[in-house]
């Protein structure tokens, strides 16, 4: 036997496709005695109705009431709906007669039969809509001496119905799960937004202390100092808050490069965000990391560098500087020309698939400036 | 004997606070207070009649342009340096725009940090390439938002421009002075014009808000 339907993570979505079941139940049982009403004098044994209409309304009450826990929506009572349904369309051949039924009389419980079918889709998925369709079809059509075009229309109709309800079941599910793990981002969000405050409160202003009194020590100390800072920096890029919102589709220069400041670089770039199509903020990122690996091997370990962000009107201009010892005149060209300038090509190659110019000046002493812009294309 | 430069630090965390006191004493400067909340410093400022203020952008209670304002409207003269971690932007911008007059990184070397008390005591605005960095692109942005005819937006020269930029490449003012051949007073006001534009600005805007709001009949 296939497991029990498994209890929906909670009862959210799914709670008011319950009541819908609830209020079909009741509906369409008084449809029901409205069409036995109308019909009872073509019964063959019209007080045997009477028995059957009471097991209808009581177990409309019943399974209304049964259904409405969800721990009791399992197995038992899916079964028992199923199995009265049937009891109550099998007991035509009785009441009503299959002269009768030959003669097209409709059976007690038209549309009522339904209300298992919808509960099975609801607790399982299309598949067990399915099922119960089956089931209940096959008892309506076995009180039939032949198999006519009404049965097999509400048949078709029990099945569309499994199939429409179960997805919307599923479809529900798939919502709250994905609104459970929203609530969920939320909440881890907002404990790092508390953390990043901690940290900010305590560890980093210890941090920044260390380093700022062990600055002028020498040996050791001094060290420490050091790397108390280069912890400190690391940690407060860690615990940055998010970066503004840019639209969709897009990704903010200012926050990618903003990630490659550290105790040599600063990071100079405007406070709103700057928003490019995602290829081309990367690849300019990427040509900024070039630009900053280049200086972090020839401009020597004193140097420090410096990236500036301007959002223009129609560009996006990104300068690394750095003021370190400079490539003398010529040298650059001569590199270039020799094909051994991997870092000015990686840079050029990168900026002019995006419709950018790179300009590079350098003087001995005066440290390397490379200044890389990307025409803004509207999106 | 010139009477010493007297300065309040704003700090919520004690040991900072105490450090930042300390090399400011060591250095002659008349620390006359310190605190590690925004009401106190503004409730304090109007006695203790600090010449400069070294304010943290983070404090506990009130934000840092609170702070600021509240200080402005109690001692009109004050000069207020602000110090904050890298990746605040907005609020260093926000506070530069309420009045600060100079903006240090709280990982500057102590030489660094005291030369920029001396420079903000002397009337010069202290600038980090990341401040240069985020005033340009707040001109750029107000040049961008279309504003109604009869409030022009506040715009750089162009020499302005350039020497924002170089800032934000990281030069020392001397060697903006060098690069443009001007004189360091120049690019000082250079610099300090891009500053009081936008805090001009500002004031217009806040008093406009305030007329539009009905504040000024209250």
């Amino acid at each position: 036997m296939t497991p029990p339907p498994r209890p929906a993570p909670s009862v959210g979505l799914q709670g008011p496709l319950w009541r819908a079941i609830v209020v079909f139940r009741f509906a369409s049982l008084a449809f029901a005695l409205a069409l036995i009403a109308g019909n009872v004098r073509y019964y063959a044994r019209p007080l045997g109705a009477i028995p059957v209409v009471l097991v209808m309304i009581g177990w409309t009450v019943a399974a209304s009431w049964l259904y409405a826990r969800p721990r009791r929506r399992g197995w038992p009572l899916l079964i028992a709906d199923v199995a009265v349904t049937a009891a109550v369309l099998l007991s035509a051949q009785l009441v009503i007669g299959s002269a009768a039924l030959a003669r097209g009389t409709p059976g007690m419980a038209v549309a009522w039969l339904a209300a298992p079918v919808l509960a099975w889709a609801v607790a399982g998925g299309r598949r067990l809509g399915v099922t119960a369709a089956l089931l209940v079809g096959l008892a309506d059509v076995a009180v039939r001496p032949r198999l006519n075009q009404a049965s097999v229309t509400g048949t078709t109709l029990m099945l569309l119905a499994a199939v429409g309800v179960g997805h919307v079941t599923r479809l529900a599910a798939i919502a709250e799960a994905r609104l459970q793990r929203a609530v969920e981002l939320e909440a881890a969000n907002r404990e790092r937004e508390r953390l990043a405050r901690d940290i900010h409160d305590s560890v980093l202003q210890v941090l920044a202390l260390v380093r700022r009194r062990g600055a002028s020590l020498d040996g050791e100390a001094g060290e420490l100092a050091r790397l108390a800072g280069e912890q400190e920096a690391a940690l407060r890029r860690l615990i940055a808050t998010g970066a503004p919102p840019t639209p969709s589709g897009t990704v903010d220069l200012g926050a990618l490069v903003t990630a490659y400041a550290s105790d040599v670089v600063s990071v100079a770039a405007p406070a709103t965000a700057v928003p490019l199509p995602a290829e081309t903020s990367t690849q300019v990122a990427a040509a900024v990391g070039a630009a900053l690996d280049n200086a972090a091997r020839h401009a020597g370990p004193a140097a420090r560098v410096f990236v500036l962000v301007e959002d223009e009107p129609g560009a996006v201009t990104v300068t690394v500087r750095d003021d370190g010892t400079g490539i003398p005149a010529g040298r650059l060209e001569a590199a270039e020309g020799e094909g051994r300038l991997g870092v000015a090509q990686a840079i050029r190659g990168r900026i002019a698939d995006l419709g950018g110019t790179v300009r590079i000046h350098s003087a001995p002493g005066q440290g390397t400036e490379i200044e890389m812009t990307v025409p803004k294309v509207s999106l | 004997m010139t009477e010493r430069i007297r300065v309040m630090v704003v700090d919520d965390h004690p040991m900072w606070r105490s450090g930042v006191a300390r090399d400011l004493a060591e250095a002659g400067y008349d620390v006359v207070a310190t605190t590690g909340e925004g009401r106190q410093a503004v409730r304090i400022a109007g006695a203790t009649r600090p010449d400069v203020v070294v304010l943290d952008l983070q404090l506990p209670d009130i934000s840092g342009v609170e702070v600021i304002r509240g200080l402005r409207a109690a001692l009109p003269d004050v000069r207020v340096l602000m110090l904050s971690a890298s990746g605040e932007q907005q609020s260093v911008l926000d506070a530069v725009k309420a009045g600060a007059a100079g903006y240090l990184l709280k990982s500057a070397a102590p030489d660094e940090f005291l030369a920029a008390v001396a420079g903000t005591a002397a009337g010069e605005a202290v600038f980090t390439p990341g401040l240069a960095g985020l005033v340009l692109g707040e001109y750029r942005r107000l040049a961008a938002t279309p504003e109604p005819a009869d409030r022009a937006a506040p715009a750089l020269t162009d020499r302005e421009t350039e020497v924002l930029r170089l800032v934000a490449k990281g030069l020392s003012y001397k060697q903006i002075a060098e690069r443009l051949t001007l004189s360091h007073r120049t690019v000082q006001n250079h610099v300090q014009n891009t500053l009081g534009k936008l805090q001009l600005h500002n004031r217009v805007e806040l008093t406009r808000y305030a007329i539009e709001q009905g504040l000024d009949q209250l």
